[in-house]
């Protein structure tokens, strides 16, 4: 009870600071920009994009529904995950400013249920962006297409799994700093640490030939969340991806869960972690 | 029965770029506070009493020493439970109202629904801010929000209230509301932990005060025990006391001021001073009164922290 009193207090504070409506209105532009931009032809054989249908080429032997919905999906994740964090990366510094982490901390909650569900709410926050904006193309597609892609929503929920679980190295990072601007930029190296330690084999391996950089590289890479692997195969659950040879020529193209099972129990330590550490300080 | 007990409390910050330098905000602090009594813990900004109060509520945490309240270690939550807080400085949600605020804070207490709602409600009427209980706080005074923030210290019933500079900001119309709102408290049985540096006002609603000064406590006591009568008298004359009677009068008293026609006068007892009258008479000059003088607080504070105590 204690705990939902104070994700929905997260939610609302996440709502009423703006950033969260700005979320929520570029959402609504690019599912506003989707609507004005498909149809299908009038005998129904194709679909149409401003009027023209997909060249055969540019499909790589996937169908055109899944071709739209995997460049959607890849497009607007990045802008789901960067913008998701600057929407809400300040939430666990404003519950610890001067004057206010007293009054929480005076409460009859303990520490790591405060923290916690401070966390759960941001997540919750834009994981509700996600699956509303997941919904509404959904919608679209099936009413505009006549196809109803479960792939798609599955999709979407793991992509805001994967967000909650990218959220962890932020609030850890708020907790440690007391400051949206670190977590935000901590947020911001993480995301692209994550994608080069996916690719580590074919990209930063190479940067120095050395056994002991290579398993540092391995250890950073099973113990921080796999945002980039967890995000690649959210875009499998659509279909096969075309841009998978992106990844290296032994790059897998089947959907795996291993990369959210990895990151759903590095991010659980960092909780633990970040919970661990806020029952020490001293407000 | 005993709600408060330290024993040897200790708090040392860490402070600088390295965490190399200490600050030691509490030394040694032992002390105790009854249940049903008003206790004031006095002191100059930077004393420690706001780190001691935090402590007590494990918004910190000690160094080293002991503390109990209510029998229970630090950091139990059921002191929270029956605690109540209002610390200094407090920030609210701003995007909330006033009785939305105490609505959240309830819910983080474990209260809800309609009980809740009516208990905000009442608590709003009664510190004066039920004409604005739907506004939002960013919109408040300085005034406004102590008073708001005192009904969020008293929605869970305390037991316990600890008060931070409760009257800070608070037109002086106000502070005799909060005083009544503490002394109908008081009347209930709650125990009530005041830091104030107003020392005026504790000493119109205290039981007992205790006096910090860089993290010590030089003095525990009840009022009357600090402020009682000393053999100091203020002696009225008619006439301005001269030069070679102020020395005399100091030959006979360690503790004379003489001011004009008044002069102050520390004694180790009655006959003494009596010597000190006979001899203003003895150089004609009449006495208008002889008024023995009863030290305020204030008057007692400042002596104690001159004194040097706790440097």
């Amino acid at each position: 009870m204690k705990g939902v009193a104070m994700i929905v207090v997260t939610i609302r504070e996440a709502i009423l600071r703006g950033t969260l409506i700005f979320y929520f209105a570029v959402g609504n532009i690019i599912v506003a920009f989707v609507a004005f931009a498909i149809k299908a032809s009038p005998d129904g054989s194709a679909v149409l994009v401003f009027g023209n249908p997909i060249p055969a080429k540019s499909l790589m032997g996937i169908s055109p529904v899944d071709f739209l919905l995997i460049q959607l999906q890849r497009s607007s994740t990045s802008a789901i995950m960067f913008l998701g964090i600057f929407a809400v990366a300040g939430l666990i510094p404003s519950m610890l400013e001067k004057g206010t982490a007293e009054l929480y901390l005076s409460k009859p909650l303990s520490r790591t249920s405060l923290f916690l569900s401070r966390s759960f709410g941001a997540t919750i926050a834009i994981a509700l962006n996600i699956l509303y904006f997941a919904l509404v193309i959904w919608t679209l597609f099936g009413i505009k297409l006549g196809v109803w892609h479960s792939g798609f929503l599955l999709s979407c929920l793991m992509v805001a799994i994967a967000f909650a679980f990218y959220f962890s190295v932020v609030a850890f990072t708020s907790l440690l700093t007391r400051s949206q601007g670190f977590a935000i930029m901590l947020g911001f190296v993480f995301w692209f640490l994550s994608s080069a330690l996916e690719t580590r084999e074919y990209g930063i391996y190479k940067l120095w030939d050395n056994q002991v950089y290579h398993r540092i590289l391995d250890i950073l890479y099973y113990a921080t969340p796999q945002i980039s692997g967890m995000l690649e195969n959210a875009t499998r659950l659509i279909g096969r991806n075309p841009f998978d040879r992106m990844l290296g020529p032994q790059a897998t193209a089947d959907f795996t869960i291993m990369p959210f099972v990895y990151s759903l129990l590095s991010a659980s330590a960092i909780y633990a972690l970040a919970a661990r550490y806020f029952s020490k300080q001293d407000y | 029965m005993t709600i408060v007990e330290t024993q040897g409390l200790s708090k040392t910050f860490r402070a600088g770029v390295f965490k190399k330098g200490q600050i030691e905000a509490l030394r040694d602090v032992s002390l105790s506070v009854e249940a049903g009594e008003i206790f004031g813990l006095l002191g100059p900004n930077g004393a420690g009493k706001t780190t001691f109060v935090k402590i007590l509520l494990s918004i910190s945490h000690p160094t080293i020493g002991v503390a109990r309240v209510f029998g229970h270690k630090l950091g139990a939550l059921s002191i929270r439970q029956k605690s109540g807080y209002l610390p200094e400085n407090h920030r609210y949600p701003q995007f909330l109202t006033g009785l939305q605020t105490l609505l959240l804070f309830g819910n983080l207490h474990g209260l809800k629904g309609p009980i809740l709602k009516g208990k905000a409600q009442s608590l709003l009427q009664r510190v004066g801010l039920k004409d604005w209980m739907n506004i939002k706080i960013k919109r408040y005074s300085k005034g406004m929000l102590q008073r708001l923030g005192m009904a969020q210290a008293l929605l869970n019933d305390p037991e316990l209230l600890f008060l931070d500079e409760p009257t800070d900001g608070v037109d002086p119309v106000g502070r005799k509301e909060i005083r009544d709102v503490l002394k109908g408290l008081k009347a209930r049985g709650a125990t009530i932990f005041l830091n104030s540096h107003l020392l005026s006002e504790v000493e119109l609603i205290c039981d007992r005060v205790a006096i910090l000064n860089k993290g010590q406590v030089l003095r525990v006591g009840t009022i009357s025990e600090i402020t009682a009568p000393q053999l100091e008298y203020e002696i009225q004359l008619e006439s301005a006391i001269s030069e070679r009677l102020s020395e005399t009068i100091r030959s006979i008293v360690r503790e004379a001021h003489a001011n004009d026609r008044v002069l102050r006068v520390a004694v180790p007892d009655k006959h003494v001073l009596n010597h000190v009258l006979d001899a203003i008479r003895k150089e004609g000059i009449l006495i208008e009164s002889v008024v023995p003088r009863r030290a305020s607080l204030e008057d007692y504070f400042i002596k104690v922290l001159q004194s040097g105590e706790g440097t």
